[in-house]
């Protein structure tokens, strides 16, 4: 295999990679567009999410069935969320959410355990294996499955955003929820809706990522890291960011796991970490974001 | 979203029930008794006045008075005592977003416009609480359309912008575009916290000019809260000078525009000792 | 009439300081009798709850005061802990001497630290402390000659000397009884230094402080600079204590525990760090009795419910409650309120810098509703 195929080929798993952490970071984008919140719970209620599917796989559900209920589920749970742990909070002080939403991971979390173990689960492969040869690099099935689940999602997302008048009473609510609820938008639903879809799209990447990780509920506190990555160098505001970033995370991630000795396979978290630090220190708007905003 | 139908943009004018617009309304805005205030800081201390159906109405006084403090006591963005009716529904107590159900558009100061979006989608988000989110039949379509002609009538300088976001839009754009999206809701009572603040005086004059259009073609009710009182007066029919919290001077604008004691109270030439709101 | 309300009130004054004493009398002989009453075990625990309370001192210094968001503290806690067991393990320097290198190696750590937090502000700089508490247990593993990877490093507990007649854990108690009293007296007499009050403006009105003069990027370093030494100091005696240091020991969910027992605890209070390290100690045990796996779902669900309930944490509620009960409590009152002159805090205050003093600052967290029943002086 020669040095280019090499690299294409490293490339290529990055993507991978990339296409699940741009997932949980478009979640993440989502509810820090509406309710200026960074959820630190998103993965693990992503990981809840991937139970539920599993567990709906283990009564005998086929994958392709269990993930439409899975996803409906866990819009359902993103709005509880909302209703029920964030709203009596809407508006405090940065860091009291901040402690919410980290109470939040720590109840899911230990729930998950309780409920499922902490025992590492199984989780089935949707795709099948093998994939095709392009020109000597070899796709897995499984990689260009996530990439396509990935881009449905996105494109769903931009639909409902840029062609619907839920999308549109949502971006209003985004971009000015006072003047949004001065004509007669019902904010609080219109919040619930967005941490559902945020919920939904996180879990995406929750099923995606579980075949490779395996399922356990510390599966997704990895992924999360990759994600604030991902969000921080598109931006946190900017859902097109998320997922351009989210890919060049994955990318940075393997190719410096591949070819930087220092990396290797096991510091390969401290990618996201640099990624992390270099933005917010050059651009900490990141590359899709706006400058004015998030510096108060 | 290219099919934008003008047909009969007369027929659907506000107040959709030409009987029930009776000329001789005067208490179709009542507010008696107002208190409001944020936190331990009262600003209203008792504001008693009516609106009639129709008509223009000037709010002025100095900073601190407790202006933007009465509209957002009518909206429902801060709580207040007493009694608000429009039309004879009990407005204090609603959110704001019931206020704007029940027809009150308010267009804050800053003017709040959705950056990110559209001219066009900004309006369209006026125009949603008749449209509602799921239910886009046919004629709530055709409605839509004709009132984004109205509001284009309106303001010709938002048709030309229609595609450009908001934040990209000057100051007095903007401030068009605030009040076009307010008029989407086709409201009942139009309230307009200081619209020239910031604007050159240009600008100004005629974003005045068209709220007086709008006034005068749709009989919309209008309060309007002003530093500028000589604009105001220009276009209101009645006003009401506040003070500390209080009201100090009401009538018809004609006749506060002649009384010397406006320059004594708005323009702050009082020698009477005040206190700072 | 006045006269005697001014012996009542100067005998209520003699009164409270006599209480006062009696108090702190009560206390001390609790504390210094604790280990000779309480089982090996139970010494242990009340040991990690002085060791958990410097770190959370020193937490309390960057988010109470310097109102800025660490999710990493664990690092700093586990630096510490790391320097000290390298040194007793490598180098068999004795325990005392690793005290100082971890104070002093985390302080420069965290002004390094500190530097990038200058450009980072709340959430962002939450996300990059968490990140590199997620990060460092993996270095940690992969400094494997000096730290002993994943199996980590076994290092003697200190001995008590033959003379103390004391047991270990007894002896224990009380050396990390002296550090604790020393750290948290340090952290005490920082906050009312000029440091503390820059702090404190940094905190409430950045923008004033900087007109005013104060050097916010010098102060905001070196909040993290003495946040992370405190840290340190915990780290170092944890080692002391557990005797074991692993990578695992100082998992990210360590620093999240240690931010959320502070802010359980009360944020930018004095007994703030002793009640949330109290509640870092003793609810996921408690939590334990109740359900095996429960802990989690017990702590998560509290700090939820500190966040609703009091969100200024243990101490506000403590104070909610005393100050509750010192109103139902006979007070001598004058009606006309002349005789109230205590000087207005804000008129009297040191340095132009400094908005509110500290105790006045301490009270307004502590008590967010305002509770002092003003309505009679009018």
């Amino acid at each position: 295999m020669s040095a280019v195929t090499e690299l294409l080929q490293q490339t290529v798993e990055g993507v991978g990679a990339g296409a699940v952490y741009a997932s949980l970071a478009l979640a993440l984008v989502l509810i820090h567009r509406f309710t200026g919140i960074v959820n630190f719970a998103q993965g693990e209620l992503a990981m809840l999410s991937t139970y539920v599917a599993w567990q709906l796989m283990a009564s005998g559900m086929p994958f392709w069935l269990a993930l439409p209920v899975t996803l409906a589920v866990s819009f359902v749970g993103g709005m509880l969320v909302e209703r029920v742990v964030i709203r009596p909070v809407e508006g405090a002080p940065e860091l009291t959410l901040v402690i919410v939403t980290v109470g939040l991971f720590i109840f899911v979390n230990a729930a998950a355990g309780l409920i499922w173990s902490f025992t590492v689960k199984d989780f089935p492969q949707p795709f099948p294996d093998g994939g095709i040869d392009l020109a000597g690099v070899s796709v897995g099935w499984s990689t260009l499955g996530i990439i396509g689940v990935v881009a449905a999602v996105m494109g769903l997302l931009y639909l409902l955003f840029q062609h619907t008048s839920v999308g549109l009473v949502m971006r209003a609510v985004a971009a000015n929820p006072t003047s949004a609820r001065l004509s007669g938008i019902r904010v609080g639903r219109v919040l619930m809706l967005g941490w559902g879809l945020a919920a939904t799209v996180g879990a995406v990447s929750g099923v995606l990522v579980a075949p490779l990780l395996f399922l356990e509920p510390n599966m997704m506190g990895g992924v999360l890291i990759y994600a604030f990555a991902a969000a921080t160098l598109g931006g946190f505001d900017s859902p097109v960011g998320a997922v351009v970033g989210g890919l060049l995370v994955g990318i940075a991630e393997t190719l410096a796991g591949a070819y930087v000795d220092v990396v290797g396979a096991d510091l390969k978290i401290g990618v996201p970490l640099v990624i992390i630090l270099v933005v917010l220190l050059v651009r900490p708007q990141g590359l899709f974001g706006r400058a004015a905003v998030e510096r108060a | 979203m290219s099919d934008h139908t003008t047909d009969r943009p007369e027929d659907n004018l506000p107040g959709t029930d030409p009987t029930a617009q009776d000329p001789a309304d005067p208490d179709f805005l009542r507010v008696s008794d107002l208190h409001a205030g944020y936190g331990q800081a009262r600003v209203l201390q008792g504001l008693d006045f009516s609106v009639a159906r129709g008509e223009v109405c000037a709010v002025l006084g100095p900073n601190g008075a407790g202006k933007t403090t009465t509209l957002r006591a009518l909206c429902g963005m801060v709580r207040g005592r007493g009694s608000v009716t429009l039309d004879g529904t009990q407005l204090l107590g609603r959110s704001p977003e019931q206020a704007a159900r029940l027809g009150v558009a308010h267009v804050p100061e800053g003017r709040g416009t959705f950056s990110d979006l559209t001219v066009e989608e900004n309006l369209r988000v006026g125009a949603h609480l008749r449209t509602g989110v799921l239910r886009r039949g046919r004629s709530e379509r055709a409605a839509v359309a004709a009132d984004l002609e109205r509001v284009y009538g309106h303001f010709p300088r938002l048709r030309q912008r229609a595609r450009q976001t908001a934040g990209s839009l000057s100051g007095g754009e903007q401030q068009m575009l605030a009040i076009g999206r307010a008029l989407m809701l086709r409201p009942a009572l139009l309230l307009l916290d200081e619209p020239s603040l910031g604007l050159a005086p240009l600008v100004t004059r005629e974003l005045f000019e068209i709220v007086r259009a709008v006034n005068e073609e749709e009989r919309t009710t209008v309060v309007v809260v002003e530093q500028n009182a000589q604009l105001a007066l220009d276009i209101a029919h009645r006003a009401h000078v506040l003070e500390a919290g209080r009201l100090v001077l009401s009538g018809p604008a004609a006749q506060i525009r002649e009384d010397g004691q406006v320059a004594e109270v708005y323009l702050g030439v009082s020698v009477r000792s005040r206190k700072a709101g | 009439m006045s006269t005697i309300t001014g012996i009542l009130r100067a005998d209520g004054a003699r009164a409270g300081r006599t209480r006062a004493a009696l108090i702190a009398l009560a206390a001390t002989v609790a504390v210094v009798g604790a280990p000779f009453y309480f089982a090996p075990f139970q010494v242990f625990q009340l040991t990690m709850v002085l060791v958990y309370a410097v770190a959370l001192a020193g937490l309390n210094l960057l988010v109470g005061h310097g109102g800025q968001i660490s999710l990493g503290h664990g690092a700093f806690f586990a630096a510490g802990a790391y320097t000290a067991a390298v040194m007793l393990d490598r180098f068999d320097t004795g325990h005392l001497a690793t005290l100082p290198v971890a104070a002093a190696g985390c302080f420069l750590l965290g002004l390094g630290f500190g530097v990038p937090a200058l450009r980072l502000r709340g959430l962002y700089l939450a996300l990059v402390t968490l990140s590199f508490a997620v990060f460092l247990p993996l270095l940690l593993k992969r400094l494997e000659p000096w730290t002993g990877g994943s199996m980590g490093l076994t290092v003697d507990k200190p001995q008590p000397p033959a003379w103390s007649g004391l047991a270990e854990d007894q002896w224990l108690y009380f050396l990390v009884l002296a550090v604790t009293a020393f750290a948290l007296l340090v952290a005490r007499n920082l906050l009312r230094s000029r440091v503390g009050r820059a702090l404190l403006a940094v905190r409430d009105h950045e923008s004033a402080a900087e007109v005013m003069g104060v050097r916010l990027s010098l102060h905001k370093t070196l909040a993290f600079a003495w946040s992370g030494m405190f840290a340190g100091v915990a780290g170092c005696l944890y080692t002391w204590v557990i005797g074991f240091v692993s990578p695992d020991s100082f998992s990210f969910v360590l620093s999240i525990t240690l931010l959320a027992g502070l802010v359980v605890g009360g944020l930018a209070s004095l007994y703030g760090p002793l009640l949330g390290a109290a509640f870092v100690m003793y609810v996921p045990n408690v939590a334990q009795d109740l359900s095996e796996a429960a802990p989690g779902v017990v702590f998560g669900l509290l700090i939820i419910a500190v966040m609703y309930v009091a969100p200024a944490g243990l101490a506000g509620l403590a104070g909610r409650i005393g100050s509750a009960a010192a109103r139902r409590l006979p007070r001598t009152r004058t009606p006309d309120g002349t005789h109230t002159a205590r000087p207005t805090p804000s008129g009297t205050s040191a340095t132009s810098a400094d908005p509110t003093p500290p105790e006045a600052e301490v009270q307004a967290q502590a008590e967010p509703v305002g509770a002092p029943p003003r309505t009679e002086e009018e």
